[in-house]
This record gives C-alpha cells, structure tokens and sequence, in this order.
C-alpha cells in the first residue's frame, strides 16, 4: 500500500485516477554571497520560495562543476556557506546542511514532488563538487552519515518508491545515492548497503523504467534505469565480497539488470559488461556460488543478445563495438571455472557413470565380463545429464549458424566443457542437416566441422587415468559424428549437385576418419590395463560409426562427380577415400573398390597442366595423387603394370614418367617414395633397407631426357622400359632363375648365397628383351637404347649393386648391339662416376656394406673412421629398467614373450643391486609359472628357458650380476622360442633339453653353430647371423672379454671372416664385435699381442681390395682404431716398431 | 636461402586456399548469395566456413604446397 499513501490520506477513499503532473518551471536569482545563499536555504513553509532556493542553489552549483566562467568565486561562496553551516564539533549527532534536510522533511509531509525531487539534485550536484576537493571531503563524508540518518533513510526510500511515472524524483535520489556511495572512494558503501531496506529500496523495480523515446537513450538525459543501473554497477565497484555476495542474491536486482539489457544505449552495456567482468567475474575474492547466480542461463542468454545489438548509429566515441567486448565477456564467462559457470565434469563419463555399484565392482574383478553387463553403457541414447547444465541451458539459445561470433564461443565452450558436445547435438536433434544452399547451412556446417575438430578430453574426462569401463559408446560415437550427421543425410548430401555441399561434407567426414583414428589409439592404450571391456568398446564404436558414415559406394559416386579441375575438392575426397583404407579397412576392402580409372584421371591431368597452371595448383593435385597411390597400395587388385585405357603406358611407367618430367622438390621425393614401394615389392629392383632401390633407374631417365633425342626414340625407349617392368613384375623368378645362371657361369661373383640377388631383376629382363627391341629399331633408337643402357648400368653400380655382376650383364647387352655401338656408346663397362653419391647412414648393423664404403671412396681413413662410429657404436650397457619388475604382472603370456616384457626382467639379472637381481629371478618364476598356465602357443619352451634362467642365477645372482653373455644369449634364445619356422629353433630346444642348469663360463650354442652342421642344410649363415648379433650383445664388459678370450671366440670370428664366400654384412657384423671389444679396457691389447689383428686386419684390406665391393675402406680406419685405443707403448715395443708400419706414420 | 616462417606459410597457404575454394565454387557461392536467409554478417561466416579447411592440412603439407620450390631446396640439403 506503499504508493497509495504517498498520494495523502484521502486518496485512499477515493477512485484511482490518475493524477496529472503539472511541472511548473521553478524560478532562481543569481547568487552573489554566502549570507544571500544562506536566505535562500532558509527553511520556509513557502513551498514556492523553498524551490526558487533550491533552484537558485542548483543553477549556481551547475556553474561551479561545469566550470564556467567565475566559478572560483563561487566556489569561495560555497565554501563559506558550507562552513556557516557546518555542524558544531562537540555536536554528538551532527546534522549537516540542516536547511536543506528541514525543507526536504516539510516536503516529504506536504507531498510535494518539486521539492522532493529538487533536494536530491543539489545534494548530488553538492557531493560531486565537494568529492573534488580533498579539503571538503570530512564535509561530504559529514554530507552522507546525515543522509543515513533515520528521517534521510525515510526520505531516500519514499523517493525511491515513488510512482513509476514519477522518473523526476527517482533519477535524482538514485544519482544522489551513486555519488554517496562512490564518494571518497567508497568509504561510505558499506553503511549505505548495510541500510540496504530503504537505499536500495525498488531498485529492481527501478530498473524496469527504461527510456521509451524514439532511438536511443541521449546519454545526458538518462532514463531512471540507466541510474539505477549506475547506481548498483558502483556499488560492485566499492562493496567488499560479503556484500557483493548478499547483493548478487538479490534475484529481482539481478534479474532487472539485464532483461532489457539490449535496449540500452552502447555506453551503458559497455559500462555493465566491464564493470561485471572485473568486479565480479575476475574477482577472486567473490565466492563461486555468488557469481553464479548472477550467470544463470537467463542472463546469460540476455547478455549474448547483444551479440546482434546495433551500435552502427551510435556516438562515434564508443570505439568498442557492442558486440566484441560482448564476446569477449561471455568467453570468460564461460569458460573460465572461477566465473561461476563452468563446472567441473568429466567429459565422456556423464553423471551416472561414477557410481561404483556392487555389481560394477564385481565386474572389475571378473575375467569374463562384456559391456553389456555396464548396466549405463546403453542410456544415454536419448539424454545425457550433464554437470554444466548452466551452460547446457544456455549454449541452446545461441544461433551458432548465424554468427560467427556465436559459433567461435560455441566451440570455445565445447573445449572447455566436452561433455556439452553430445549434450548439445543431441538436444539440436529437430535442427536437421538437410542440404540446402543457404547461409545457415553452411553456418551449421562450419559448427560441425568445427565441434568435430574439438580434441578427445584426456583420459575421456576422468581425472587420473583411464576407467577400467570405456565410455557410453554413444557419447563418443556423437562426439565423432555429432548427431545431425546420420547416414541417410550425409548420403543426400554427397550426392547433392551442388559442389559446395558434398565438399563440406567431404571435409567434414575426413577428420571425423581422422578423429575415429585418434580415439580407436587412445581405446588401444587404455586397453593395456583392462583389455577385454576397452577392446569391446573399441569394436562397438567401429560397428556403430559404420551405420552412421556413408558408404564407400556412396564416396566414390561422389568423387567421380566433381569436376575434374576442382582440385581442392578432389584432393580432400581422394584423402577421404584414403582414411577409410586406413581407418575402416573392412569397409573400404569390402567395397571392392577400383582405384585405376581415378588414377589414370589424376596423372593425365597432372601430365597436361604441366605449363599453365600454378606450382600450388600442381602440389595440390599431386597430393591427391599420393593418396590415390596409397589406396591402390592397398587395394589388393591394382594392375600397375598392365595398360589401362587411356594411357600409352602402364600406370608404373606413367608414374615413373611423370617423376621423371617434374621439378625436384618435396612432392616428388613423396611421389618416388611411393612408386619405388611398388617397384620393390614387385621385385622389380633390388630392394635396399635405408635406400631407393628404384633411384639408379629414376636418375638415368632424367639424365637420358637431357639429351638431344628424338621423340620417336625417347617414347621407343620408354616403350622397352615398360615391356621390360611388365615382364619382371608378372614372372620375378624367371629373372632371379636367369640372375643365378650368371652367377653360375662366374666363379667368383659376389652374392654367393645364392638366395638374394644383388643386382636388380630389371637388369635381366633388359638383356633378355633387347635383343628384340633392336631388331626393329632405327639407328636414333638404337643410340639412346646404348646411352640408356650405360647409364642405368653406371647408376645401378654407383648405387652399390654387385659391380662384377653387372659388367657381366654389360657384356651381354653390348653382344647385341651393332659394332659400331659397341665400340662408341657402349666401349666400355660405365664408371658410374657420373652418378651422385648419397651416404646412407644406417643404424642397424644388419645393414647394407654400401654404408661405410661411400664416404671413403677416396680412401679417406678419417671420413671411414666417422662412419665406423656410425656403423657400430651401439649402447654397451643394458637399459636397465627396474619397473620390468612389475610391469609384465598384468600382461597376457604372449605380450609378456612377444612385447618384449620377459626380456626387459631378464635384463636385469645384470644389474649391479643384489635385491633387484634377487627380485628378478623371483619374478622369471613367478613369469614362468604363468606363461605355463596360458594357452600361449609357446608356453612350454618359453616356461623352460625361464625356469632354467631362473635356475642358472639362484645361486649366483647374490655375489654378482650374471654375466652379459648368459643374459644376452637368454634373451636371444627368447626370441627364437616365439617363432617355430626360425632357423634356430632346433638348436635352441635341443640346448634347453640338454640340462637344468647352464654353466656361467660357457657361451652357449658357439659350439654348435660354428662346429656343427646347421639343422637345415642352407642355414647356415641365416644360424651364423643370428650367433653374430647374440654375441655382439654379449660384448659389454672386461669379464666378458676375458670369457671370449678363453673361450678363444676371437680366434673362430678372425678365421670365419676367411670365408671367401661370406656375404659383406657377416664380415661388417663381425668387424663390429671386434670394434666392440676395442671399446673395453684392455680390448685393443688383446686383440694386438693375443690375435694377431693388425695383420689379420692389413690381410682383410688386401683381400677385399682384390675382390671390389668398397669393402676395403673399412680396415685402414679399424686399424686406426685398434691403435688409438690399444696402450700404445706396449704395443710399440711388442711389435718392435712394426705397427707404425701399417699404419703409415 | 631464407626460408618462410611457419607463420607466413600458413597465411599465404590460407590465402591459395580460399581463392582456390571460391574459384572451384564461384556458381554455388552465387546462389548462396541471393539465400534468403543471406545478410551482411552472413559473409564473414562464409570465409571461416570455406577457410576452415585449411587445418586439415599440417604445416609440412601447406609448405609443399605453396613453396614447392623453396622446399625442394630444403629437401636437397637433407
């Protein structure tokens, strides 16, 4: 009944009607002195002469804080007034200005709206004026107790309250109230909001009075809102968090602030954004729940309003736009866990799934569990509940596909909180996907794309590490392919004519492949601690996804429609082609799908657009070559080597050609890569670890294309090349036959085992073709056939193929050629020395001879001795890790054999601390035992090998690490044991059998593979490879090197290097135990005073000299080596002098 | 050979991309113009919309791509 009983007493009998306001205009005098101020302050029962003095009083104020001419003097005037009527000091209850507090109290009973409106006026005008001068602030403290006053506070509230129409009241004591709590840097926030009944009294209401005026609001008029608003955004500004806590609870306050916030003119919005974000958002002080209640869904909603707010035709002065600082509010907001909004969750896992019940408990500890006991896996198909339903609520209203803005904050908010993904999609269920060439398709488009590029929540959201439960399949599944994207709408869209829409959609599909990809990984890695539920879902995802994703008939329908020079879209379909290969194998193999006509397409294009397109154009389109090549690498049915309408060529040869033609850059090095995987699958080169077996050939045609030929000779050419390729690659070992008739035709070719060819199969069939691509040919023809053939041959030996083999080969081709070739263009066997030479550094000692040979040809003994610490250093000491204690406990018997868990605890019998050899043969039992009780193919051998390990260390492992060479013999021996088809698999069993205990100061199966018949006739350098490598691995110590010398193992190496029909990667594998030894204190003594090595070493050289191959570089630096690391006074006067000799110096 | 930042491969690239993507789609870029629901703030979403693509690509590929012969240099040296 407040508002009746402000109309008086009788208004109450009376009907409602609305009474009509007659603003007369006051009038006012200038002001000259104080005493003249004084009078007219006075109080007075002359209402009128009371508001001629306040008037006259405002006016003269107005000059003071607008500074206009003479307002010091009256300053000074107000001044002595002030001090005229300032309060006494002994005064206990000082009034200050009591004039005018009398005149406001007598209008206050007389209902008079001037005076009441008038008195808030100048005590405004007063407060600002006085807060400027550091002096007067006691004044204007004194100013605001008065006001806090029982009969003020009466007086605020009544004003505050008044009718709604009655803005002239309102807007002066909410302006009054502003200056009194901003006064003095807000000493008096704290009283004003402690009387919060009466000074806050209908500001929600308060807040509602908004301008109403055509346009907007003219910034020097503020409508009671705007005061309202001023007022409340100041007291955030100066109240303390306790009671900015209790003001944010004020829910009409909260509520008033911002539901017309749109309508309000830009500075107003601007002033409430920032003074929100810092005082209240950023405030670290302001408890969460205080902030959040501010952000509620609603608000929230209002403020993103503003995201579309007009500001064009606003004051120029403003150079923030509305909607920026906006966006920029709501990204805090939002995303920021300390602003209230943003709460905790755990991505993938909504709530529901934390609850450990009984029964899941129960399901950790069984062996026989699926997912379909995970009573959740399946419930939240139709609604997630999720933790930030704040944000659930309000991401809702955003109109993401309109406004970019809107979309960057959507996605900024999925990052922030995954969880809302699903949620979000789910709920937008109605808000179809169906093509349709609009701005808001492509708007929500650019959202999918964008939502689907949101990286997978560590762990899936739980906090440490991962559940031994996967996630609700399809929580992930609509994570991946949110739900707008169903099958029958990504087919539409495919097939759409538009090629803006299968192009988005295309895009869209690739990295949802992508991130399909990334989480079946991340499945994977957490299946290793609980395999069977990770590996289900994992499988589960797969299925679903599959019934989600369009078909490959429905992507290759798609692909074959876009227009041949649309290469960014062709480009992203053929990558799209290539993620199902690799990610959805069974669906892509399924498909039977024929790469050969897109690829005929892409090269041909390629082949023409050579002069007039750009070099991006062209890296572009050779990239959807590079994909097209990997899926026809995994298509099982690509003919690369048989003619394809539409190409002169085979596919090969067109590649090849195409390689050929084009610069030298990144894309084609990627290009050769691919093709020569063909080609050395297909044996149609010679394949080479670390190297391109398909170079030589690559470098001879560019060479060739640099000579003057004729056109009919270069495509004859490339003609017989490609008959050539066909040949090899449909009937290899016809070839390989060929290879070793003429090996068997020459006594001391390289290559003697027999089984590895050391020159490329192409080479034979060009000697078996070239006599028919002569028969017919003209004389050009013939030239660029012989300056085809001296090349590839020079190339193919500076590549490092068997030289001796080759010249054979030369021999045989130059027969077939006219004399007068022979004797200009084929006179003699090529150097090669043409051809650029490319060191391969290699690190596996397996490896190919042309490693080290390649720096030194020029006998440079330094550059070999660089390669030689390339070629052999290798780690000497066990990576011991004494986590292989543990780590194989929860392994399947063949992880812990295969995966390299049992070597990694055998390992560590040579660790120098007795408790964790102690512990580890504890372990090797404990391991045995399991493996024992799997149904792992090889559990018997493996338990047997362990068992005796085991058995050998009991009584050893208290004093001393086991030596290096029963260890490393163990672990080797392991390995042997996964596969039955390895050639020492005999040997190793029977080794088992023989005894329960190995004895430390021999070195098993030597003997047996050194002395005796290897178990299958043609093994034996496959068993002498694999001693090599296990005896490499036992060389770490100075013992070990002691048990060699016993066991006089150096002796049967040096002699075995003899084998004149030994391959050069044994001769290298032996030189690197050598090398081994010479790292170990003493090595290089023994080997010099005991073996003999520097003589064996010269001899070396002098056989490999005789033989070719470049081998020979390798001893003058291992010499070298043998030297420096030796004591070298001791093997001077050992040698008496001759060492020096050999070395040169 | 000074060789490009990462920062300005990407912008060139970015640039190729989207030139590229409006001349493959000129027609349908057209239709979506005269879309009813097509307004001013409409546009700056298409070139997020179209550019967008660009992050399929790593920073390896948009270097191949847009200086193919500033790499091959680089790819020599190697």
């Amino acid at each position: 009944m407040a508002k009746r009983s402000s109309m008086g007493g009788d208004a109450a009998g009376k009907p409602r009607k609305r009474v009509k306001v007659v603003h007369e205009a006051p009038t006012s005098e200038e002001i000259h002195t104080s005493r003249q101020l004084q009078g007219l302050l006075a109080p007075d029962q002359d209402l009128k002469k009371a508001r001629h003095g306040l008037q006259s009083f405002k006016v003269f104020l107005d000059h003071i804080n607008n500074g206009d001419d003479g307002h010091e003097d009256k300053r000074e005037i107000l001044n002595e007034y002030l001090a005229s009527r300032k309060p006494r000091a002994d005064d206990e209850t000082p009034i200050y200005l009591p004039d005018i507090m009398e005149t406001w109290s007598y209008a206050g009973q007389t209902n008079n709206d001037n005076i009441l409106s008038a008195v808030p006026v100048v005590l405004a005008l007063l407060l600002r004026i006085l807060s400027q001068s550091l002096d007067q602030v006691p004044y204007g403290l004194g100013i605001c107790r008065t006001l806090l006053r029982k009969r003020q506070q009466e007086l605020i509230s009544r004003n505050l309250s008044a009718d709604k129409g009655k803005e002239f009241i309102i807007s002066p004591t909410l302006r009054l109230l502003r200056e009194a709590i901003c006064f003095d840097g807000g000493a008096m926030a704290r009283p004003i909001f402690r009387a919060r009944n009466y000074t806050f009294k209908s500001l929600g209401r308060n807040m509602g009075i908004k301008y109403l005026g055509e346009g907007r609001e003219d910034p020097k008029r503020p409508s009671a809102r705007t005061n309202a608003v001023r007022f409340f955004l100041s007291a955030l500004k100066f109240l303390h968090p306790e009671a900015k806590k209790e003001l944010l609870s004020l829910r009409d306050i909260v509520t008033g602030l911002t539901k017309s916030i749109r309508e309000d003119p830009p500075h107003l919005i601007l002033e409430t954004l920032d003074t929100l974000k810092t005082h209240v958002l950023l405030d670290e002080k302001l408890p969460r729940e205080a902030k959040s209640k501010l952000l509620s869904a609603n608000t929230l909603t209002r403020i993103a309003s503003l995201y579309t707010y007009d500001d064009a035709a606003s004051d120029a002065e403003v150079n923030r736009p509305v909607d920026e600082v906006t966006h920029a509010f709501l990204q805090i907001a939002c995303t920021l866990p300390s602003a209230g909004v943003l709460r905790q969750q755990s991505g993938f896992y909504p709530r529901g799934t934390e609850a450990e019940d009984d029964s899941l408990l129960r399901l950790r500890s069984s062996d026989d569990v699926g997912l379909e006991n995970v009573v959740w896996m399946n419930k939240f198909r139709d609604e997630i509940p999720v933790r930030n339903y704040v944000l659930s609520e309000f991401t809702q209203n955003l109109r993401p596909w309109s406004n970019i803005k809107q979309s960057e904050l959507l996605v900024t908010i999925f990052k922030a909180a995954p969880e809302l993904i699903a949620d979000y999609f789910q709920k937008k269920r109605s808000f179809t996907f169906e093509p349709k060439l609009s701005a808001t398709w492509i708007g929500y488009a650019a959202l999918l794309f964008n939502a689907v590029q949101v990286d997978i929540p560590e762990f899936f959201g739980q906090s440490s590490g991962y559940s031994p439960f996967p996630p609700p399949t399809s929580i992930v599944l609509d994570n991946i392919l949110p739900l707008p994207l169903n099958q029958k709408v990504l087919v539409r869209c495919l097939a759409q004519k538009s090629n803006l829409i299968s192009f988005f959609v295309t895009r869209i599909l690739v990295i949802a492949l992508e991130k399909l990809a990334a989480t079946l990984k991340l499945y994977q890695e957490a299946a290793g601690s609980n395999g069977a539920l990770w590996s289900e879902g994992a499988r589960r995802l797969v299925d679903e996804f599959c019934q989600r994703c369009p078909s490959m008939k429905d992507i290759v329908n798609s692909y074959r429609s876009i227009p041949e020079d649309n290469i960014l879209h062709r480009e992203a379909a053929s990558r799209l082609l290539l993620r199902y290969y690799e990610v959805l194998p069974q669906v892509a193999l399924i498909a039977k799908f024929d790469v050969s006509p897109f690829l005929v397409t892409c090269i041909k294009r390629l082949r023409t657009e050579q002069e007039d397109s750009s070099s991006e154009d062209r890296n572009l389109g050779l990239r959807e070559l590079e994909h097209l090549l990997v899926i026809a690498g995994h298509s099982p049915g690509m003919r690369w080597f048989s003619k394809l309408e539409g190409l002169v060529l085979s596919p090969f040869l067109t590649l090849l050609q195409l390689l050929v033609d084009s610069r030298q850059d990144i894309s084609s090095q990627k290009l050769l890569d691919s093709i020569n995987f063909v080609a050395e699958e297909q044996q149609v080169v010679l394949a080479r670890e670390g190297g391109r077996g398909l170079a030589p050939l690559v470098q001879t045609l560019q060479l060739l294309r640099k000579t003057q030929a004729t056109e009919e000779s270069t495509n004859n050419v490339w003609t017989f090349i490609n008959n050539c390729v066909a040949r090899c690659a449909t009937a290899p070992i016809k070839y390989l036959e060929m290879m070793l008739d003429i090996l068997g035709s020459g006594s001391k070719i390289g290559g003697q085992d027999g089984d590895v060819p050391q020159i490329s199969p192409l080479h034979m069939a060009l000697v078996e073709q070239i006599p028919f691509a002569l028969k017919s040919a003209s004389s050009d023809t013939v030239r660029q056939l012989a300056q085809f053939i001296s090349l590839f041959l020079g190339a193919s030996k500076a590549a490092g193929e068997d030289p001796v083999l080759l010249e054979r080969v030369f021999s045989e081709l130059r027969s077939h050629f006219p004399e007068v070739v022979q004797k200009k263009a084929l006179k003699e066997f090529p150097s090669g020395a043409d051809f650029e030479q490319r060191p391969r550094v290699t690190e596996d000692l397996r490896m190919d001879i042309d490693s080290p040979d390649s720096p030194a040809r020029g006998n440079n003994v330094a550059a070999a001795t660089e390669s030689l610490d390339q070629l052999f250093d290798q780690p000497s000491e066990y990576s011991l890790d004494n986590s292989a204690l543990q780590k194989w406990v929860n392994k399947a018997a063949d992880e812990i054999v295969e995966e390299g868990y049992a070597s990694s605890l055998i390992s560590l019998l040579a660790s120098e601390h007795t408790s964790i050899r102690k512990e580890a043969v504890t372990n090797m039992l404990k391991m045995a035992a399991k493996i024992q009780q799997s149904d792992y193919d090889e559990k018997e051998q493996s338990h047997l090998l362990l068992c005796e390990l085991a058995e050998t260390a009991k009584g050893n492992v208290d004093a001393a690490p086991l030596p290096n060479t029963i260890i490393s013999f163990a672990c080797h021996a392991l390995d042997v044991l996964k596969n039955p088809l390895h050639t020492m698999y005999a040997k190793v069993n029977s080794f088992l059998t023989s005894g329960p205990v190995w004895k430390l100061d021999r070195l098993p199966l030597v003997h047996e593979v050194l002395q005796e018949e290897p178990s299958e006739d043609d093994q034996y350098y496959a068993e002498l490879g694999w001693l090599l490598t296990y005896l490499l691995d036992s060389l770490r110590t100075g013992s070990d090197l002691a048990l060699f010398h016993k066991k006089r193992v150096f002796e049967q190496l040096m002699s075995l290097a003899g084998n004149p029909y030994m391959r050069h990667n044994m001769r290298i594998q032996i030189l690197g135990i050598l090398y081994r030894a010479t790292g170990i204190q003493g090595g290089s003594g023994t080997l010099m005073t005991r073996f003999g090595v520097m003589a064996w070493l010269e001899s070396r050289q002098a056989a490999a000299a005789e033989s070719g191959g470049g081998e020979d570089s390798v001893y003058p630096a291992m010499i070298k080596r043998v030297w420096e690391t030796a004591d070298q006074e001791r093997a001077l006067a050992w040698s008496r002098g001759g060492i020096p000799e050999i070395l040169g110096v | 050979m000074s060789s490009k930042s990462d920062a300005t491969i990407a912008e060139e690239f970015q640039a190729y991309y989207l030139q590229r993507a409006t001349k493959e789609l000129a027609e349908d870029l057209d239709k979506v113009r005269s879309a009813d629901d097509f307004k001013n703030d409409a546009i700056p979403l298409l070139i997020h919309a179209l550019q967008q693509g660009t992050t399929m690509f790593s920073a390896e590929d948009k270097r191949r791509i847009v200086a193919g012969s500033e790499a091959r240099a680089e790819g020599k040296g190697n």
